[in-house]
């Protein structure tokens, strides 16, 4: 008699891994001769405008509403559609930098209306799930204690598709989720504007830095503007995975971070 | 006459008095909250004034969310245009201040004027139109509350996440205010409305039973606790101290957890 789950290790059954790193990762290891190509990245936020120079094409899109007769709560309706905001144009931008050739998905969640709004970051995060983004890209994140649970749920599903969820933490010393859950890549801004440099912190919540600090970005109309905030440092880490998976597509959100830290400015 | 015929039925199914006893607790109700004293406002223009001061900006405001039309109407401002922005709604789906209300996220543009669709038809009704906004949401892990901006700030040199670290200090204060004023009123809303029920029916429990039922789930746990509260007071003193004791012991616990 085997208890539950025992037999995926038999091995009968058992598969083969590939869990190779090298003896010291280095970035040319890591990313160097790709650009991101064929890896999905989600951009859940505001929308995406095409128009600002080098964003486009985009490889898909949704927009996701709340709607209080759909079984949880919103509904998604795929297709084109607008940046109401702007921001989520900026995050796109700065992760073609990095990523030029990524997949870039938009799936607006901001914008309809605030009520209901965690229910509506869930519902997009399960689309992209569903449709087998490799990178989730989320500027935005919500205190409420009533959505820990809901979060917890998807961020682990997430985890175990090995889909790696990047969130930007808020400014305010407190949890927010879904930056607050230790299989995301929470990432907070630091003043450097070099695209590919990252920092690691030792004392999480808040584990990665990333450029957020008066960088010129993209934004509505093919404009940029000068902007600062954690959800600018977000999309350099969500570049920098696209990047890295482009060449190392079997690579585990763990093995993502050991990644991420060995590269890290601040690595010994 | 049917003024009669009416007054007469009320008379007969519940007499004069518990029904004039619930009109007057309803209007109470209604009132409570409009004639409110006006602290809570009082000190979130404290606030506004005291990061224009600190920020040395020309302007600083405070927009709270109304659900009811998913609208940020200005209810405190300070400095330039201060007095043309209070009342002003915008609704939450605009500008630089929609997205931090929406992102649950803070964010300064230093040039905000290249934003297409910054709302300047706002800021031009306010006699003022900025370069640079910083915006943070106000947000407790129950509720968001609305949005904190300050306009044109001049300290700070440019290292915007110290200015944030500093806004997220008022940001705190203002939304402890907001939580604290509106958690006062839903309670008194709360058990003024459960009087007025048990006007008309025949027990404060009942009616705070019916409350809780009914109530928006926030508005229910008010109603559920006063209902426990009543409860306790009919109980001995040795009974209070030990539920007393359990919830002291529970609070201790609960804020450990959450460190």
């Amino acid at each position: 008699m085997k208890p539950a789950w025992s037999w995926q290790f038999d091995p009968a059954t058992l598969q083969r891994v590939q869990a190779s790193l090298p003896g010291t990762i280095t970035r040319e290891w890591a990313w160097e001769g790709t650009t991101g190509a064929g890896v999905k990245v989600a951009v859940i936020d505001s929308g995406i405008d095409v128009s600002y120079p080098g964003v486009g094409p985009l490889a898909g899109g949704a927009v996701v509403v709340a709607d209080d007769d759909a079984p949880r709560g919103a509904r998604v309706i795929e297709g084109p559609h607008e940046d109401l905001f702007g921001h989520g144009t900026a995050c796109a931008a700065i992760i073609r930098q990095v990523a030029p050739d990524a997949e870039l998905y938009s799936i607006r969640v901001l914008g309809e209306r605030l009520t209901g709004r965690g229910i509506v970051f869930a519902e997009g995060m399960r689309w992209a799930l569903a449709h087998g983004m490799q990178v989730l890209n989320m500027s935005l994140s919500t205190s409420r204690i009533d959505y820990f649970g809901l979060f917890h749920e998807i961020v682990d599903a997430a985890y175990f598709q090995r889909a790696m969820v990047v969130c930007a933490v808020n400014n305010i010393r407190a949890a927010s989720y879904p930056s607050q859950y230790a299989s995301v890549f929470s990432v907070a801004a630091h003043e450097g504007r070099d695209p590919f440099r990252l920092e690691y912190n030792t004392s999480p919540p808040v584990e990665f830095g990333a450029p957020g600090i008066d960088l010129e970005v993209g934004w509505l109309g093919g404009r940029s503007i000068r902007a600062t905030g954690n959800s600018f440092a977000a999309p350099h880490i969500s570049g920098l995975i696209a990047r890295i998976l482009g060449k190392h597509p079997a690579l585990t959100p763990f093995q993502m971070k050991t990644v991420l830290m060995a590269l890290a400015d601040n690595a010994q | 006459m049917p003024s009669n015929v009416e007054c007469q039925n009320t008379m007969d199914d519940r007499g004069p008095t518990n029904d004039v006893l619930a009109q007057v607790v309803q209007l109470a109700a209604d009132l409570g909250p409009v004639l409110r004293p006006r602290g809570d406002e009082e000190f979130l223009q404290a606030i506004v004034e005291t990061a224009c001061l600190v920020f040395d900006a020309e302007a600083c405001s405070i927009a709270l969310f109304d659900e009811r039309d998913e609208h940020l109407e200005f209810r405190v401002a300070a400095g330039r245009g201060a007095e043309a922005t209070v009342g002003i709604r915008i609704p939450a789906d605009r500008g630089i201040a929609g997205w931090a209300l929406m992102s649950g996220q803070s964010i300064a543009v230093d040039d905000v004027r290249k934003d297409p669709r910054f709302a300047a038809d706002v800021a031009e009704s306010t006699g003022y139109v900025p370069n640079a906004i910083m915006a943070m949401p106000l947000e407790s892990e129950r509720q968001t509350f609305g949005v904190i901006e300050v306009l044109d700030r001049r300290r700070g040199g440019g290292e915007g996440v110290d200015d944030m670290e500093v806004l997220a200090l008022f940001a705190r204060q203002a939304t402890l205010a907001v939580e604290t004023s509106r958690i006062f009123s839903n309670l008194g809303r709360a058990l003024l409305e459960s009087a007025a029920l048990a006007a008309q029916r025949d027990s404060l429990r009942t009616a705070l039973h019916e409350r809780a039922a009914q109530a928006p789930r926030s508005q229910a746990e008010l109603a559920e606790l006063a209902l426990l509260f009543h409860d306790l007071g009919a109980l001995g003193a040795d009974e209070r101290l030990t539920v007393a004791r359990i919830a002291e012991d529970f609070l201790a616990y609960a804020r450990k957890r959450r460190r």
